[in-house]
Parts: C-alpha cells; structure tokens; sequence
C-alpha cells in the first residue's frame, strides 16, 4: 500500500507515454485540497479594496473617517501611505510601471483607490463601502483607434512629456511603443509583385482566463525574525520572490514566497496585483498577516485580461495558390499601464510566429501599443505571449485567401506547408523552426473527420437552403521559453531547475520552479524521473511553489514547463544516474565501462543475470558508497533550452447554423495535435479538451467590453459567458508524434495548443457556412446575434 | 448568532452574522472543500448537498435558514477510506485537472444520480450546467459521471473497466 | 452609461410658488423618493442621502446638488454628482417654468445622466427603467408638493 495516496491503487514504474492517473487527485477528489484561501494564520486580518466607478476621473478627495468609525476596522490605506513606502507605483513586467492605489488619478473602471484593513472579511467590506471618495471625471479613451488623436486627453501625466519609452520612442502621449520585424520594403516590393492579394481588418477581442478560483495573497511579516512569508495565487513564485525583494527592499533570503493549490491559472496568475501588495504593506504596518481574495468582480475588471489586438494583414500568392508574401499591422490595446507578461525582448510577445505552418519568403510585422482607459494587462491567457494572436490571424487568413482564389482551404494549406525536410526551417520572421510534419497531421485529420464526404454534403445542404460550414486551422505554436541569449523577464533568464533527491530506500522527492494549476505536474514529472532512474512512480513525490525548498525557476505559464523544467528533470535525473553507474559498477565489482542501462537496471554487459536496481544502488550510495566518491545521491538542475519548441495541429470543425435564431452547433470537433513526445496520454488529451472549450469559449461567448464611458460590461459571470458542460461540443482528439531534436525527451508543451489553435476552425467553419451569401468574417466573439443580423441582411428566410 | 448546523451528521455550533452565507459558515466551520468562486451564484463551485437529496449552491443560502437542515459536503461523502464511485469515477477518467470545481461538481453529480442513476450524456450535461469548470472541458466529467452510475448499480461497487 | 429623459409635468400652481419652491433647498429635498438623510449647506447646495435599488444593487447613494435657479430665463438647472456601492452617478437636468393662462405652470423638463460602476453594468439591463421611474417621480412628487403650498 502507498503512503502518500491511500485512496488509490499503485503504480509502479512507469515512464513515458503511460496513461497513470493522477497522484495530485487524492487530496482534490476528497476536498483535502489547499488553496489559499483554505489558509487561515491565527490573528489574521482582512483586506478590501476600494474601487473606483470612472474609467478616468481626478481624485479630488479620500474620506475614510466613516470607516475608521466601524467596529473590527483598523486602517485604511492609500496612495499617499504607500508612498511613504515607497510602494505607491511598482515596475511591470513589460518596463512601464503602474500604480498600486490611485495617486491622484483613476485610469480604469474599478481601479484601486484605497485599502481597508479589519478583523473580519464583513467588516472590511463594510469599510470599503464606507470611504467616500470625491472624483472629477474625464474624457475617456475607449477605442484604441483613437487614443493617438491629436487631441486625445492625456491619460498618464506621470510621462506625458518622457517620448523615450521602455521600448523606443513615443510617439504620441499615449503611444506606448512600436516593434516590427522583418523586411517591410521587400515584403511590399513581393506582394506588389504577387497574382493575388488580399486584405482583412480582424480583431482578438480583449478577454479574461477567469479560472475558477480567484486571485488572492497573504502577507505574513513575522516582525521578530524579519521574515516575510507571502502566500500567493501566483504561477510564478520564484520570479514573484525576486520582484517583491526589488520592490520593498527586503533582502530576497528573508521572503517566502508560498503558492499553494492552485485553482486554474491560465495566464491569470503571473503579474503582481496591486492587492497582493496593499497586503504585503499591510502585514508590515499592521504586523499581522493579511488576507485577501479577489471577488469575480475585481478577478474580471482589474487583473490580467489577454488579447485585445486590432489587425490588419495583407497576403500575396500566385493565381495557383502559393503564398509569396504577408505584411501585419496590429494596433495593441494595453490598458493604463503596460503590464504586458512578455519576455522583455519581445514587447508583443512571440506574435511573429504569425507565418505560421506556411512557407512565406518575404513577411513583415509592426506592432503599435497605446494606452486606453482600460485595466492593465496582457497577459498570456493559455497562450505563449500573443501566438494566440498570431495563430488565430493566419488561420483566419489562409481561408480568406482560400475564398478569393475559389480553392479549398485544405488544398491551399497543403500546398503552401513547410515540408518535412525544410527543418530545421528558418522563417521569414526571424524563428528556426525546431521539427514537423504539417501535411500527415492535416490528413489524419481530414480522413478521421471525412472531409471530402462533408464537403459533398456541404454542397447538397447549400443546395437545399441548408446552413452548414467546415473549418480548418493548422497551426503552428511557439512555446517553452526561453534560451537565456533571448529570453529574460526582467533581466532573470528564462531556465528552469529540477532538483532530485533520492532516499536510501528507494524513494524520492523531487522539486521543480515551475507551480502547476491543474497540468498534473505531480504525475508527469514523477513518470520522468520513473523512466530515466527506474523508480517507483509512487515513491516519487513532486513538490512545486515554495521558494525556501524549490530551486529556482521562472513559473508555469506559456506552455513552458514540459520544455523547461520537465528538460531539467530528465537531465538532472540523467546526472544522477551517471553517479548512480560509478555506484553500481562498484557493487557489481566490475568497471565502470562494463556497466549498462537496460531495461531499468545497471547490466553487466554482455552478462544479463547479473544486474542492480536504482533502488539497491541508492541503498548503496548511503551505506556502501564506493571509496573516493561523494556519498549520497542527489542533484540540481538548470537547464537553458537551446530553442524553442513549435508544436502543431490540424484542428478541423463542421457546424451547422439554425436560419432562424443564428444558433452555430458545432456538430464535430477534430484535434490532431503534434506535441512530440508525449509523458502522459491521459493528461495530454485532458489538457487538450480544456484548451479546445477555453478556445470554443472565445469564439462564441467570452468578451470584456466597455461601453462608450469606460463602464466595464463583463464584470460578473451573468455578464461574461462561460460555456458550461451544456453547450461545450464533444471533442475528438488525437495525434501524431514528431517528437523535438532538441529537447532531451523530445517532447514539445501541449498545455496551449488547443487554445491557441481552435479559434480560427470554429470562426472559419462559421464562415463557410455563410460564404455563399458573402459573407468573408466575422468577428469573435461570435454570438447568436451577429449570425442573426447577418442571415437578417441576407433576406435569408427563417424557415 | 448562535447557530447550530449538521454537517456531514456532525453538530457544528457557530456564531454568524445573519447575512453570512452558508458557504462561508461551513468554511469558517473548517471544511474548506466547499469552495467560493463568484459572486452571482453562477459558478457552483460551493455546491452541497441539503437533507441528503438537494443540491443547492451554498452562496444562494444564508447560514441561518440551514439550521434545522443536514448539510453534506466533500468531506462526508467517502467512507472511511473508501473512495465514494463518483470519486473514485472523476479519478480513473481524469474528470479534474485543477481541483476547484470538483467537490461542487461531485456533490452535484451525486444528487443528479440519485433523481437518476442511469442519465443519458445530454442529462448529464444538462444535470451539471450549473457547474463551471475551466480545466477540463466536461467530457472526462460526463464519463466520469457515467462511470460512477454504473458502479453504483452494481452492489459490489467494483469499478467499471475503463 | 449615458441616460437622457424628458417629460413635461402640469403643476397646479402659479409659476411664482414654483419659484419660490425651487430655491427653497428644504422643499426640493423633500421631493427626493426614499429620503433618509439631508443636510442643507446653504440656499444652492444640499447634500441628500437617498435609498437606491438598482437590479442586485442595493443601498444607499449620497448625492451633492446644486440647485442653480435662473428667472430671467424661466429656467431652473439642478446638478447633481455622488453615489455609493461602488457606483457613480453624474446628472445635469434643467426645467423650463412656464406659467399657463390657468393659472398653472408647466415643467418642461429634460435631464443627462452619466451612470458607473455596479449601477450601470451589474443593474445595466434594469438601469433604464429604473432611472426613468426616479426622475418621474421626482417630478411628480414636485408638481403635488408645489400645488400643496
């Protein structure tokens, strides 16, 4: 019987590519889960936050007198307090800096203006309630379009008159920066050039990861030793450590930072929010810890929203359908701060994986970020920095091209595929592809879904006044940041360590810097240091997010931990088994040269019978180490990935609309994903269904809007759809495996993929099914009524 | 005020304010499997189940009108060790990924169950519309709950190949 | 959210008690629906604490008004800026007050409201009506208190 999961049945070894069950759900399936808001430290206090009504006003007055009269309420913060600290602004990770409570000014609906701090969680909302705050609104920016007006209102005074920005010049008050890539003047030269051209104005409407469980913190100052323990939501601790030292001054050995359970991140849980740090501050003022947990409200209209990038591109091919050149501009809502979660190289993220699978010669992209009266963000909602953004534009392109050439998207994507021999491929924009096969995964998933039968159906449907569309997205992913030449947040390279201890028994305790939500990291990492060391799985405990006991490491987000950390796992388990052999070959008494790895043992070679185990050999490495040699059997590893890793799919959606109401059904949904070596099937295809509803959920329902003043439209969950178990489709999934050159297990991330991938299938099914009446897009997200208006416009009949 | 509230067949008295909600009681009670995830009772992530045979969302009651009711969360559906089929089924079909929205979806399979032990996979999805869940796009949920019908009817309650 | 109403109320009372009604910050106050708190800081400004359900949003809003009598264009001009809950409420309204041959006044009446916060987008779909119904009842509770003096 295990020790560590009572409950369920045992394992064994098992390395990659087994479907075991999870380790992690013991605890979750019986309610023993601990996330942070199940943490309760004794004499602990509770923080609310003040929000502001106007999207842009001055602050004329704070009034925490009634408060302050309410029992249990001990102090109310604001910008003036932290700025005694020093905290009232704080860096974000894309080189701006942002306020942490108004000072002077709102810039968003709901912005945080003060802090009450109270004994209990009724009572400091009571507080919040109770301080009256004096504003003078101002004119709004709304549309990103017109936030470069000449005389657009100045939205932060704080730089209006610095024009050099974190990432070049300003052109504009509320201009944040500018980034291209890639020749423009060959890149015009080619498409003026090309047979066919064509145009499409797309917009990835802002959204929200929304997980399940909200953010939240709590700082624990312990005023007698010094230390700072901070409990945190966060998917990146180690990161969220090093950042918390910079900004307080507190020496980074004496905070610790602690993530727990956590309940889904997607993306939701990389920045800093200000609330983290109202109760970080109010620890140490108050010196007692200090809980505070996001509302939905607060989760949906101040944290990490994703998206919100207005495209243009332009597509040359010849009359017979090769692609010859395309050129992007994206105009980039980033809110009031530029808070974007991206690499600091890379202001717009990895966008320019937006040549996707296809063979472009000549590509150009610019990308324009402005200011609007909108929260801060940008972050990488189950995305790796804007390859959502870039999939969904190429995709979407491919079949706008497709129709104006009158051929078939699954004829033009084929045609116009990096082939298999190209790779390693160096794309136009600068990326050296790592490994694929586009055309066998675009096939499995015609034959599986049959294609050719549907398009013959498709045509009788069309015949009948019958409305019905298939879509296709093959995309490429680009994940796993980061090699440390180019990847760095905020100047720390994007590595990743592994450490694995390995016990005299036989068991093990291994610990990562990624802090998984959900991906099952307890499970896969076990099943790698099962494969290379021979191990039984569960002896083999996984441990992530406390930064006193983990080894560095930059967090899970951006499907970056399987080409990371999981990287590091394989080689530091690698690095113990090459003392391990020095052991074994000492107690099998023969040299080291003699000894090999079969079959999960130390062989003899040439002399099967004679063999030791991982387990007999960490016996050994504690009682019988071999002269000379350093006892014990443990390690560290940072591993700096040498590329990145481009996963893949071939995504293929048939649906069918009601004439009536505008009703899509998505009556099949095929995913074929490539993510090279696969860990664990199971949890693979787990993370694959999550991902493809996250990517139905964009299309069809979620989106955070704002009318005209700036009022935030999408502040609860009656406002902001999720799909629930009712409308989300069925999936089919499958794969093919291309497995990474360069990774040592040649796996690829998957965590992101389906996400990233099935927007354009979904909105490309959509408009097929409306081609005929000429309709060439629609915008995400596609709800009942647009699809209404359309049929409406098109005199199509009800019935 | 004083309360008294039967969790999981344990009295439990507790001091609330009247406007506490019943899932911040059974919370501040130490059963913290019951989770909070919304404020417009949308999410289900607080589902627990009222006298044994309805699932109610613990943020649409206030703590005070479930005195006088029996309460089961989580934590009072195995017994013993022994995994209760619907934990045991959202397990072997890897129906989680992150955790927060299983015991509300559990505690609402549990009570779709009884009301109909052998639902169809449209019941199933309609049964469990009420329930969010970000991670795991319902499926291994719907074949969880499949799983966990059929052990039930079975009086073994040996679990179902998969 | 932007709100804009108009209507006309019929007042059975001479245009000068109107006047006098309107520049008498007691009286206009009281005219406010759901009034539970009023202090007068002189004969142009009063601040009103008044009970305010929006949809899910419930509770009390306080509100600075500014009372801006102008005669000699037969023209009365409220302001009025507060809130509470989280919310925002920002109002401008004016009436034109014509006397009639019989011995009546008519409030030509027309108001621009700017609506933020929970108010506007959770009590959004219920805002409208609600907000309609207030500025109507305010007028009303007017038109029978002016004709009562």
């Amino acid at each position: 019987m295990s020790v560590q999961t009572p409950n369920l049945e045992p394992k064994g070894i098992q390395g990659l590519g087994k479907p075991i069950k999870r380790k992690e759900d013991a605890r979750f399936i019986v309610g023993k889960g601990t996330y942070l808001d199940d943490i309760n430290l004794p004499g602990m206090l509770y923080m609310a936050l003040v929000h502001s009504p106007y999207a842009h006003a001055k602050i004329l007055n704070i009034d925490a007198s009634e408060a302050l009269k309410i029992p249990g309420v001990k102090a109310v913060i604001t910008a003036k307090d932290l700025a005694a600290a020093g905290l009232s602004w704080i860096p974000t990770l894309a080189g701006d800096k942002q306020m942490v409570l108004a000072d002077g000014k709102v810039l968003y609906q709901y912005q945080e203006v003060a802090a009450v701090f109270a004994e209990t969680r009724q009572a400091a909302a009571d507080g919040a309630a109770a301080v009256q705050v004096e504003y003078e609104p101002l004119p709004v920016v709304v549309d990103p379009y017109k936030a470069t007006d000449p005389d657009a209102p100045v939205l932060r005074e704080d730089i209006k008159d610095k024009m050099e920005g974190a990432h070049g010049p300003r052109r504009h008050h509320n201009h944040i920066w500018n980034w291209s890539v890639g020749s423009k003047e060959e890149t015009e030269k080619a498409l003026a050039q090309s047979e066919v051209r064509i145009k499409q104005h797309m917009v990835y409407p802002r959204s929200h990861p929304a997980p399940l469980e909200p953010c939240g913190c709590i700082g624990d100052m312990n005023k007698a030793t010094g230390r700072l323990t901070v409990y945190m939501t966060t998917q990146a601790p180690h990161a969220i450590r090093t950042v918390l030292s910079l900004v307080t001054g507190i020496p980074e050995n004496n905070i610790r930072v602690i993530s727990p359970d956590i309940g889904g991140g997607f993306g939701n849980k990389v920045p800093v929010y200000p609330g983290y740090v109202c109760a970080i501050v109010g620890s140490i003022v108050l010196g007692a810890p200090v809980k505070w947990v996001e509302t939905r409200t607060e989760n949906l209209t101040t944290t990490g929203f994703a998206r919100d990038f207005h495209m243009d591109i332009e597509i040359g091919a010849t009359k017979d359908g090769k692609v010859t050149a395309m050129k992007v501009y994206t105009l980039a809502d980033h809110g009031a701060f530029d808070a974007a979660a991206d690499p600091s190289k890379y202001p717009a993220g990895l966008f320019s994986i937006c040549t996707g699978s296809y063979d472009f010669q000549k590509a150009y992209a610019e990308v324009d970020a402005v200011y609007t009266n909108k929260a801060p963000g940008g972050v990488a909602y189950r995305c790796s920095f804007r390859v959502t953004e870039a999939s969904y534009l190429i995709e979407r392109s491919m079949d706008v091209l497709a129709h104006e050439l009158k051929m078939d998207p699954a004829e033009l994507r084929l045609k116009n595929f990096i082939r298999p021999e190209q790779f390693p491929y160096p794309s136009a924009l600068g990326w050296t592809y790592d490994s694929g096969d586009y055309e066998k995964t675009l096939k499995v998933a015609l034959e599986r879904i049959g294609y050719y039968e549907l398009r013959k159906e498709q045509a009788e449907k069309r015949a009948r006044g019958e409305l019905m569309g298939i879509g296709i997205s093959t995309f490429t992913e680009i994940v796993g940041a980061g090699p440390s030449k180019d990847f760095d947040i905020l100047g720390i390279k994007m590595f990743d360590g592994a450490e694995i201890r390995v016990h005299p028994s036989g068991s093990a305790i291994v610990r990562a810097g990624t802090r998984h939500q959900g991906q099952g990291h307890e499970t896969t990492w076990a099943q790698i240091v099962s494969e290379e060391l021979g191990l039984d799985v569960d002896k083999i405990i996984v441990e992530e997010g406390d930064t006193d006991t983990a080894p560095y490491g930059l967090g899970t987000y951006a499907s970056r931990s399987t080409p990371t950390a999981g990287g590091a796992m394989a080689l530091a388990a690698r690095r113990i088994r090459e003392k391990a052999k020095k052991i074994a070959a000492h107690l099998l008494e023969v040299s080291e040269n003699d000894v090999e790895w079969v079959d999960k043992k130390f062989v003899v070679k040439g002399v099967p019978s004679k063999s030791v185990t991982m387990n007999e050999v960490a016996f050994a490495a504690y009682t019988n180490p071999p002269p000379g040699l350093e006892p014990g059997l443990e390690t560290t590893y940072y591993y700096d990935p040498p590329n990145l890793t481009f996963p893949h799919g071939a995504y293929v959606c048939v649906v069918d609309i009601d004439k009536g109401t505008g009703e899509v059904k998505v009556r099949r949904f095929v995913a074929i994903d490539d993510c090279g070596t696969i860990i664990n099937p199971m949890i693979v295809e787990g993370q694959v269904h999550g991902g493809l509803t996250e990517g139905f959920a964009i299309a069809f329902m979620q989106e955070i809007a704002f009318d005209e003043q700036g009022n935030h439209l999408a502040s609860n969950f009656t406002d902001y759809l999720l799909p629930t178990a009712l409308e989300t489709p069925r999936w089919e999934t499958g794969h093919t495996v291309t497995p990474s050159p360069h990774h040592p297990l040649g796996a690829k991330g998957v965590g992101e993929s389906p996400t990233v991938g099935s927007p354009a299938a979904f909105v490309n099914a959509v408009v097929d099914a409306l081609a005929h009446l000429g309709v060439r897009h629609i915008d995400m997200p596609i709800t009942r009524e647009k699809v209404w208006r359309i049929l409406r416009q098109s005199g199509i009949d009800s019935f | 005020m004083e309360i008294t509230l039967n969790i999981n067949g344990t009295e439990k008295k507790l001091n609330v304010e009247p406007r506490t909600l019943l899932v911040q009681a059974i919370r501040d009670a130490g059963l913290t499997g019951t989770h909070i995830g919304c404020d417009s009772s949308s999410c289900g992530v607080c589902t627990v189940v009222l006298d044994g045979k309805t699932a109610v969302k613990s943020c649409t009651m206030f703590a005070v009108q479930a005195e006088g009711h029996s309460i089961t969360t989580i934590e009072g559906l195995a017994q013993g060790d022994k995994l209760h089929p619907l934990q045991q089924a959202f397990h072997d079909q890897h129906g989680l990924q992150c955790g927060y929205c299983t015991p509300g979806m559990i505690m609402a399979a549990y009570v779709l169950l009884q009301h109909n032990p052998n639902p169809s996979e449209e019941e199933i999805r309609f049964g469990l519309s009420g329930n969010l869940c970000r991670c795991t796009g319902y499926q291994n949920i719907v074949k969880a709950v499949q799983q966990a019908a059929q052990m039930l009817q079975q009086p073994t309650g040996a679990a179902a190949d998969d | 959210m932007k709100l804009e109403y108009s209507g006309q109320e019929k007042v059975q009372a001479e245009p000068e008690k109107v006047w006098r009604f309107v520049q008498d910050p007691h009286k206009v106050a009281s005219c406010l629906p759901d009034l539970k708190a009023v202090e007068i800081k002189d004969e142009k400004n009063l601040v009103a604490t008044v009970g305010v359900a929006v949809g899910p949003v419930r509770g009390t809003f306080k509100f600075n008004i500014e009372l801006d009598p102008r005669p000699e264009e037969n023209k009365m001009l409220v302001r009025l800026r507060g809130g509470g809950l989280g919310s925002a409420v920002d109002l401008t309204a004016s009436a034109n007050i014509i006397g009639q041959d019989d011995q009546t006044t008519l409030l030509d009446w027309s108001g621009v409201a700017n609506v933020s916060g929970p108010a506007a987008t959770v009590g959004g779909r219920v805002l409208d009506a609600q907000a309609k119904r207030l500025i109507e009842t305010v007028f009303a509770n007017m038109g029978q208190k002016m004709a009562e003096v």
